[in-house]
Formats: C-alpha cells, structure tokens, sequence
C-alpha cells in the first residue's frame, strides 16, 4: 500500500507553546482517518500546517511523494490537498454558487466551473439554494457549502474541520453516506469531529492527539480500549 | 434588472452620449466639462479594478497617472514619436511601476496600504521635480502645437476630445465588467472576502493582487497620455497631486458606488460638474470653496451611505415602492 | 565628522517637535483603530492660531501654544461627535475617505479664512543660536525643542499617572474589559481623539518661530507623520518619539548627502519599506 499523504516528524511551536510535537502518520489512497483528541490537542493547528496556512517548525509533508511542508496554500491546494474551516469560511456577500465555482477555478474555466460547481452542489444537497446569498445560510447550510465548495477544488484528500457540528440525526447520516460516496469515488479523507459515534462508524483508523502529540492510532475498536486514549478523555481516575 | 431592460437601458445611455455634444457649442466650456467628466470617470473605473474589486485602498494612483503624462509627453518632446504610439511605452511603464510598487505593499491591507501607496504618489513627484533633465522639473513640461488631426492627437475644437474621452471610458469600462465576470475577477471577490479562505482553496492571493494592480496602473498611465494631450500642459504637482488626482479619482468611485460598474461613472458626472460650476461661480471670490464643497459632498455621502449614491437611489427607489 | 554631529544635533532638535506632532495620530489609532488623514491639517490650524496670537494679542508662539491645544482640542471633540464617532463600526473604507473628506474641507476652509498667503511671526530670538565649541544650536529649535520635551511630559504623567489617562490606556489595550470595567468608551474616544488633535496643535504652535504657516503647510506633514508612527509603530506613544527622532535624524543626516529635494524622498523610502518588511514598526505594536 503506498502512502497518499506521509506526515513525518512535524512540529509546530508557537513561541513557548509546543503546538505540535513529533507527529507522524501515513494516509493510504482511499482511507478514512479520523483525527481526535480534547480541545486545544492541536488538531486544527495540524490540519492548518498540513495545508500550508502554518508553516511546520521541524518535519516533512509529502504528497504522492512530493515535499509540500512550508508550500503556500494554493500551491498544496492545487498539488491536491484542500481543508474546510473550523468557524466556516465562505464568500458571505458571494451567492452560495459563486462560492462553489470559485474552487473549481483551480483547474478550470470559469463555464466549466459554473457546471462542476452545480454538480457539487448536487452531491451535497444544496442545489436549490444555489443563488441565495452565503451569508444568509444556517450554519450547517454553510458547513456544507463549505465542503462542496472544497470538492469543487478536486482535490485527492480533503480535510474536513468538524463540518459535522450542528447537524441533526437525519443530517448527519445523509453527511456520512456522502462521505462514503466521496471515499468510493477515491477521495481521501481525514476527519476531526466530536461526535464520537459519527467517526466510530466512519473511520477506518483513528489517530489521537493530546498536548500536540500523538498518543495512539489505531482502528476504532482499538483505540477505544487504549488506555492512554482512556485517561486522556476521562483523566487519571479511570485509568 | 431585467437583461433586457438593463441592455435598454444602456443603449439608451450611450445614444444620449453620443447626441450630447452636438448639442453644445463644440469650442463651449459645457463641452469641455463633459470631456473632464468622461475622463475621470474613465480614470475611477481604472482605479475601480485595484480599489473595488480587490478593495485595496489606493491613494497613490496618481503615480501612474502622471508616469504616462510625462511618458508620452517626453516621447514626443524629444523624440518627436506620436502621442499614440507613446501611449503604448507610457501604459507599460505605469503596468511596471504597479507591479515594483505592488512587491513590498500586497501583503499590506486597509490603513496600511493606503498609507504605502499615498507615499509611493509622493515618491514619484519628487523625483519628477527633482529629474528635471527628463521631465523640465517643477516649470512643467508643453505638448508642442503641430497641425491638428487624429494621427497627431491634437484637435481645433473639443468635440472630438470628447469622443475619444468617451471611447477610453468605454474601453476601461468594458475592461473591468470583463474582470468582473472572469477568473481574476472571482479571485479577487474571493480575496475581498475572506483571504486566507481564498488562499486554502487554490488563489494565488499575492499574484491575483498584483494582476489587478498592473491592469490598473497601465489603464491609469494610458489616460495620463490623453490628460496631456487634452491640457497641453502640466507640471509634476498637478499629476502627481494627491487631492486633485490620487484622492479625487478614489472618491469618485466611492461617491458613486465602489466595486460597481456604473459607479465611478455616475461619482464623475454627480461631482466634477459641482466642482467645476462652484470654481466657475465663485473663484474670483474665494479659492478653494469647491474644494470645500467636494470634500463636505464626500463626508456627507460616507455618513450617509459608504456604499455610494447608487445605493443611496437603491434605497430611494425601494422607499417611494413602499409608500 | 563635525558635520556629523550638528547634522545629528540638528536632528534632535527636529525630531523631538516631530515625535509630539505624531503622537496624537498614534494615540488616536491606538485607543480607537482610526487612522485619521487629516491630522496634519490640526497642526496647520495651531500654527495658525498661534499666528492670530501673535498678531492680534503680541502673544509669543511658544506661550500661544498651550491655546492653540486648547482652540485645537475643542474643534476635535465636536470633529468627533459630529463624524468620527459616527465610522468607528464602519469598514476602513468609509473610515480613510471620511478623514480624508476633513482633510481637503479642513485645508479649503483655512484658504478661505485666511486667504492663500505665506505667513510668519517675528521674534526677537528668531536669528539667535548657542555655539558649544564647532557646534550651534538654533535658538528657535531648541525652543520647539524644550517645549515639546515638556508637553511629552506633561502627556507621560497623565497617561500613567491619572485615572483618566489609565481609563484611555485600558481601552486601548482592551476595550472589552474596559466596556465592563465601567469606562465610558465614547467619552474616552472623544477625549483621546481631542487630546491627540491637540497636541499636533500644540507642536504647530511651538514651530512657528522658524516655518511660515500657509493653508496647505499641512501637505509637508503628512506623509512625514505617518513616517514617524509607522517607524515606532502605530498605537504606541513611546514609539511615535523614537519615531520622531528617528525621522529628524534621517532628514538632517540625509540632508549632508543629498541635494535638499531629496531629503523627504529618502524619507519616503524608508517609510514604504519600514511597512513592506515591518508594518508593526520597528519597535512593534501588532495589530
């Protein structure tokens, strides 16, 4: 199995505070790998370096083989790589399908973006909504424009920062049935989400953070009996 | 707006462009005005690109401006070379001075930018001041009278300066409603908004910025070039003025409606022709009053409305629809 | 080498009336985030106040200086009240071009009152300098000079030592917190936006003895305002004097090399870069 993404050694300190310590993983084609761990473990700090907005202290990234670590975004977003914003980050003045299209300027013409941009917003589940304004949305309306807009990029791998939060039950199991029809179609994903029975279901492995270092990664049976996983969610106690 | 009402609309208006100054005295000061109106709207359109569309606030478009007034101009001087063809070396040196400009200011946003771009206008007039083998220093610089016609750029009466004024404004705008609906104009939208999200899906936001500067700046150069053909004469401190180019060509666009495409047009014909009729009326009496009207107009419509007088009759339209 | 040093003496001197002219444009920005273009123009109306001082009262510019801070300090706060108040929530846009708008109204309604010409004072230590040794000391700078020192004072205590100077230094840094401490922001934006206008008057006046005044000497200062601020970086005070002097010195020393036009070309330099490499300043304040 060749490794789409190889993440080896990356660190990232902010001044006295070790963001990330010494992570490393590698992400086969096709998987999809969940990334967990307590508030300010450093997922979003690892997504964020991952995709070039931080740049890593130490380390190497490498996708399909290629050293991206310390690459501007937009150059790892055309190389394949694209992540969605934890707070949400859409175009608010833009309409919902101006936003899509804007990613698929990547590698196309503004027409064809037009098209693929309507084709992603199909596989969301937003099509109707098309033309009302980003900032008139909900905010799991804007999550998944969001990611839409981020699959309009064509993009190998797609990190995906808690674009699950605020669903509702039905919502969420429409979100992870698209996601397995992403992973079926060869998108490669990695997920940080709270919702522990969403990621339990989905995830092929799990990778847990704590204090910015890796503490376990494993399938999800197995990390749920880890007992490091165990006393960093439950504390000392329950160990 | 419909399409088809909004093209009837258009029609409609460049007809009446178009009738205008054949209704007017053609060596008239009406027509004159209008020649002025054409070209700053031309001038706030070209600032449009860099200041709306990417919302960079630039108050040193000046620079540009007077690189190709004094381009063409010095071509011409010294070498004889005709305002046309000097117009081409005069929009590639403004394109050139964007782009050095742009280098150390793009990452720059808001207060800071502004600041950047403000002393970068400064800059380019002192050293029009101060090169004064080049450019005749702080006495100015004359466009040599030769036999009218097209070929030389020199015209008997205004009509025909009108023409070509209202044809650079057409040209310019049609280059920016162009940027608006292509690649560039959707990144820059995109970087308006939220940059670093624009940036994680694929824009080149420095090199987006910088594009759209050097559009600009060579847009801005070129109708330095008919600035001096249409005066004659000019001297560093006019071209390269801060309050009378910079400043003014930036509230043009906002009184009018900044980012739009019609904005700079309608700021053009609702202020220079204020300015002019107060310079007109009352400059015997007392100098700067129109000024002080033109800057009073601009506070105003900013506490009013920052989006402009297009927004402002948006909103008067709704409100006389409601009642 | 002794040009040298009068190049650098000489700079002081200016660059102390420079770091007092500046500080009020930091102050403002840094207690409300508004970068206000027309402060050079409150300068141009204490220089002229001053004149009218001297002219109509015999008052010395340096004594008038203190009421050119005054007359200076109330027109700010209705400036304030009447529009700035009215652009702080507003997007910089609208917050530039309003200042901008002051600018060309304040600068067109001096032409109007005052008429075009070039005005100055008389005064008995106008031609009048101290020798140390090779070196001079222009009478008149040393005075701007001393003046300013003082107001830098007078300014120090009340930020540090005054509930009111406390209160604006809170808001600056946080104004959140000082929202729920209690503080008043509006009259905290107010009094810093009049204090800030004030002291640029204030500056105006004290240089009055050695510049003449016109309706556009603000067109000067502009641009070298906002070098100064820049320099030290924009909110911070102590910066906006090391800033100050920072820009007097690179003027007299650039003044030695080059032809005298191109003094505020190296300035001007400076500046684009100082804002390309570090928009914080050198000293660095990071907004």
């Amino acid at each position: 199995m060749t490794a789409l993404l190889q993440i080896s050694n990356i660190s990232k300190r902010f001044g006295g505070l070790q963001a990330l310590n010494d992570v490393n993983v590698s992400i086969a084609r096709g998987e999809i790998l969940g990334l967990i761990g307590p508030n300010g473990a450093g997922k979003t700090t690892l997504f964020s370096t991952l995709v070039g907005l931080l740049k890593p202290s130490t380390g190497s990234i490498r996708l399909e083989g290629r050293e991206i670590a310390g690459m501007k975004p937009h150059r790892i977003a055309s190389a394949g790589m694209v992540k969605t914003f934890q707070n949400v980050a859409l175009f608010l003045d833009s309409s919902v399908l101006d936003n899509v299209l804007t990613g698929g300027l990547l590698r196309h013409s503004v027409s064809e973006a037009r098209a693929l941009a309507r084709h992603c917003l199909a596989q969301v589940g937003l099509s109707d909504i098309a033309d009302k304004r980003a900032g008139d949305l909900s905010f799991p309306e804007r999550a998944r424009v969001e990611v839409a807009r981020a699959l309009c990029t064509e993009p190998r791998i797609l990190l995906l920062d808690e674009a699950m939060a605020a669903l509702n039950h039905a919502e969420m199991d429409e979100f992870l049935a698209l996601l397995r029809r992403l992973r079926d179609g060869g998108l490669t994903l990695v997920i940080v989400e709270h919702h522990m029975k969403a990621i339990m279901s989905i995830c092929d492995r799990l990778l847990v953070l704590n204090f910015g270092r890796q503490i376990a990664i494993g399938t999800p049976a197995e990390i749920a009996r880890d007992p490091a996983v165990i006393e960093a969610y439950l504390g000392r106690s329950a160990a | 707006m419909k399409p088809a009402l909004k093209y009837a609309l258009i029609a409609l208006a460049l007809a009446v462009a178009v009738a205008v100054p054949f209704g007017l005295e053609p060596r008239g000061y009406a027509t004159r005005i209008l020649c002025l109106v054409l070209l700053f709207a031309a001038m706030a359109q070209a600032w449009n690109i860099v200041g709306g569309l990417a919302n960079q606030m630039s108050l040193g478009h000046a620079a540009f401006f007077g690189i190709g007034a004094y381009g063409s101009t010095i071509l011409l001087v010294k070498y004889g070379i005709s305002p046309w063809l000097g117009l081409l070396p005069g929009m590639a040196a403004g394109g050139v001075a964007a782009w050095l400009i742009s280098l150390p200011t793009m990452r720059l946003r808001g207060h800071y930018f502004a600041l950047a771009t403000l002393a970068f206008g400064e800059v380019m007039r002192l050293v029009a001041n101060t090169w004064g083998g080049l450019t005749g220093g702080p006495s100015g610089i004359s466009v040599p009278f030769s036999k009218p016609g097209l070929a030389v750029f020199q015209f008997k009466d205004m009509r025909p300066y009108y023409f070509l004024m209202l044809a650079a404004l057409l040209v310019v705008t049609a280059i920016f409603a162009g940027i608006r609906h292509s690649k560039l104009g959707y990144r820059l939208r995109a970087i308006r908004e939220n940059p670093s999200a624009a940036e994680a899906i694929g824009v080149d936001t420095t090199r987006t910025k910088i594009i759209a500067a050097v559009v600009s700046g060579a847009l801005m150069a070129g109708l330095g070039t008919f600035y001096a053909q249409f005066q004659f004469f000019f001297d560093p401190d006019t071209v390269f003025s801060i309050p009378a180019i910079s400043v003014r060509v930036a509230m043009i666009a906002i009184v009018g409606g900044v980012g739009t495409t019609i904005g700079p047009i309608v700021g053009a014909l609702f202020l220079i022709p204020i300015e002019e009729l107060a310079n007109q009326t009352f400059s015997d009496q007392a100098a700067g009053l129109s000024q002080l009207v033109f800057g009073l107009l601009l506070i105003v419509v900013i506490l009013a409305e920052p989006r402009g007088l297009l927004e402002i009759g948006r909103r008067l339209w709704r409100w006389r629809g409601r009642t | 080498m002794i040009a040298a040093i009068q190049a650098l003496l000489d700079g002081l001197m200016i660059g102390g009336v420079y770091a007092v002219i500046s500080i009020g444009l930091t102050l403002v920005f840094g207690v409300m985030g508004i970068v206000n273009f027309a402060q050079a123009e409150f300068l141009m109306l204490g220089m002229f106040t001053a004149y009218y001082a001297w002219a109509w009262l015999g008052l010395d510019p340096l004594i008038a200086a203190p009421l050119a801070f005054a007359v200076v300090f109330v027109l700010g706060a209705a400036v304030h009240h009447l529009m700035i108040r009215r652009v702080l929530k507003a997007p910089e846009v609208a917050q530039v071009f309003l200042t901008v708008g002051l600018l060309i109204v304040l600068e067109n309604a001096a032409l109007l009152m005052f008429g075009s010409g070039f005005k100055s004072v008389a005064t008995s230590y106008q031609t009048s300098a101290l020798h140390l040794g090779p070196l001079f000391i222009s009478v008149p700078y040393l005075a701007a000079f001393l003046m300013s020192v003082a107001c830098g004072a007078v300014l120090w205590l009340f930020l540090e030592r005054s509930w009111f100077g406390r209160a604006m230094r809170a808001t600056a840094q946080n104004p959140m917190a000082a929202k729920l401490m209690g503080i008043d922001s509006d009259r905290m934006h107010r009094t810093a936006f009049a204090l800030g206008v004030g002291l640029t008057a204030f500056g105006g006046a004290v240089i009055l003895p050695y510049l003449t005044v016109s309706p556009t000497v603000g067109d000067q200062f502009v641009v070298l305002m906002f070098t100064v601020v820049v320099l030290g970086g924009l909110g911070s005070v102590a910066g906006a004097v090391v800033g100050g002097l920072a820009v007097g010195i690179i003027q007299s020393i650039s003044g030695l090399l080059f032809p005298i036009q191109m003094q505020n070309l190296v300035l001007f330099v400076v500046f684009i870069f100082v804002l390309a490499i570090r928009p914080e300043g050198l000293l660095g304040r990071a907004r």
